[in-house]
């Protein structure tokens, strides 16, 4: 059982770093969250062939808990990847390089780079906040 | 440097399989397909001969090998297509074979839990989201890898770091133990340790209908322990899914905003 346990956190650990590795260069959106996913397939490799090896249900409850967890995760990715596609019309990450911090250096290759926003529909709606201000936007020939 | 030369058994067979995964990652001009497979495929094998050594079981071992193969095949795969839909395509043969994985761990119900969820929800998802966004298959931005040789390098390091810990204190050191070889050192993270219990209603008890085996992996087992023990968890894995639904309710596109 020994041999058992050290090959499977072997094949955990492998899936986890092929994970990485695509996270780190693939840049279609979709991608990278499906890389993820297979990070933490790796872990629930290692977790379950823990539990077995110590012979308690500890490991398959954390895996549960890691399942519901990646599911969390893929609902809410699927929105915001959703919401970025309606903005840039492609699922390009490069293309929101600008939301890094102005000083940091550009690791992008090709394309210039940083994707100025060139229509007002690219910035954020802000919900306006407070009360309305009511004096200057009155019309002058409404009645009150 | 000597020290480095000792663990070449270890970092050989690393380094082999991360060049082949350096070379088949999408890049303009042609990928070389043969070397790349004839590196991945001896590193494996180099692997297996190192690290996963056959046992006496020999339908387990076999069950093993096709399985942890199927893996680690399909990831490579996942990660170096270029078209997004085989990539997904891949990922639920990651999942399938993680899957059988979870079987041999005697873990019966997470295997199935994993193919309802991953295969049959999280995969379809995606390439529903695929197919609506990206009509045209590979575009520009999959055809080109972003720093693969940086992006490589820190996947051989981390995984060279994890096969270390894992030679020195793992599994290869508790069989050493056993000899009473006082050099090597002890298994630090694999054995249970002696003075901290587990919790009591996760381990195993004797089967109802078969008092002579335990419920580990059982369904009763797994919902003894998972709603004694981690009750308060599965509450707030409960609650983690109902903020989760809001916010994706609340971040989706409007209609007003037009759809895809």
């Amino acid at each position: 059982m020994t041999a058992q346990l050290e090959s499977q956190l072997v094949v955990g650990a492998i899936l986890f770093v092929l994970g990485a590795i695509g996270f780190l260069t693939r840049r279609n959106l979709i991608l990278m969250m499906l890389s993820a996913e297979m990070m933490l397939h790796g872990v629930a490799v290692n977790l379950t062939a823990f539990g077995r090896y110590h012979g308690n249900a500890s490991g398959q409850v954390f895996t549960i808990f890691v399942l519901t967890i990646a599911a969390c995760e893929a609902g809410l990715a699927l929105a915001l990847i959703l919401g970025l596609y309606q903005r840039r019309k492609s699922l390009d990450v490069q293309l929101w390089g600008n939301l890094g911090e102005p000083d940091l250096p550009q690791m992008s290759t090709e394309e210039g780079g940083r994707f100025a926003p060139q229509h007002p529909a690219d910035m954020p709606i802000l919900t306006p906040a407070g009360r309305m201000p009511n004096s200057p936007v009155v019309p002058s020939n409404t009645k009150i | 440097m000597n020290s480095l030369l000792e663990q070449a058994p270890l970092l050989a067979p690393l380094a082999l399989g991360i060049l082949a995964v350096w070379m088949l990652l999408p890049r303009e001009g042609n990928r070389a397909w043969i070397i790349a497979g004839l590196c991945g495929v001896s590193a494996l094998l180099w692997l297996t001969k190192n690290f996963l050594p056959p046992t006496d079981n020999v339908v387990q071992t076999g069950m093993f090998y096709a399985f942890a193969a199927g893996a680690v095949l399909s990831g490579v795969m996942m990660i170096t297509e270029s078209n997004p839909v085989y990539a997904a395509l891949w990922f639920a043969m990651v999942t399938l074979s993680v899957c059988g994985l979870f079987l041999i761990n005697a873990a019966p119900f997470l295997a199935a839990t994993t193919v309802i969820v991953y295969a049959g929800a999280i995969v379809v998802t995606f390439l529903f989201v695929i197919m609506l966004a990206q009509q045209g298959g590979a575009t520009g931005y999959d055809r080109k890898a972003f720093q693969p040789t940086l992006a490589s390098i820190a996947g051989f390091m981390l995984l060279a770091c994890l096969m270390f810990t894992l030679q020195e204190f793992g599994g290869k050191a508790i069989a050493v133990e056993e000899g009473e070889d006082p050099r090597m050192p002890r298994p630090q993270f694999i054995l249970p340790p002696a003075t901290v219990m587990a919790n009591p209603l996760s381990q195993p008890m004797p089967r109802k209908d078969k008092p002579d085996q335990n419920d580990l992996g059982t369904l009763q087992g797994v919902g003894r322990s998972l709603f004694g023990d981690y009750l308060f968890a599965v509450e707030l894995a409960g609650t983690v899914l109902l903020i989760a639904t809001i916010g994706t309710i609340a971040l989706a596109p409007r209609r007003s905003q037009g759809t895809l």
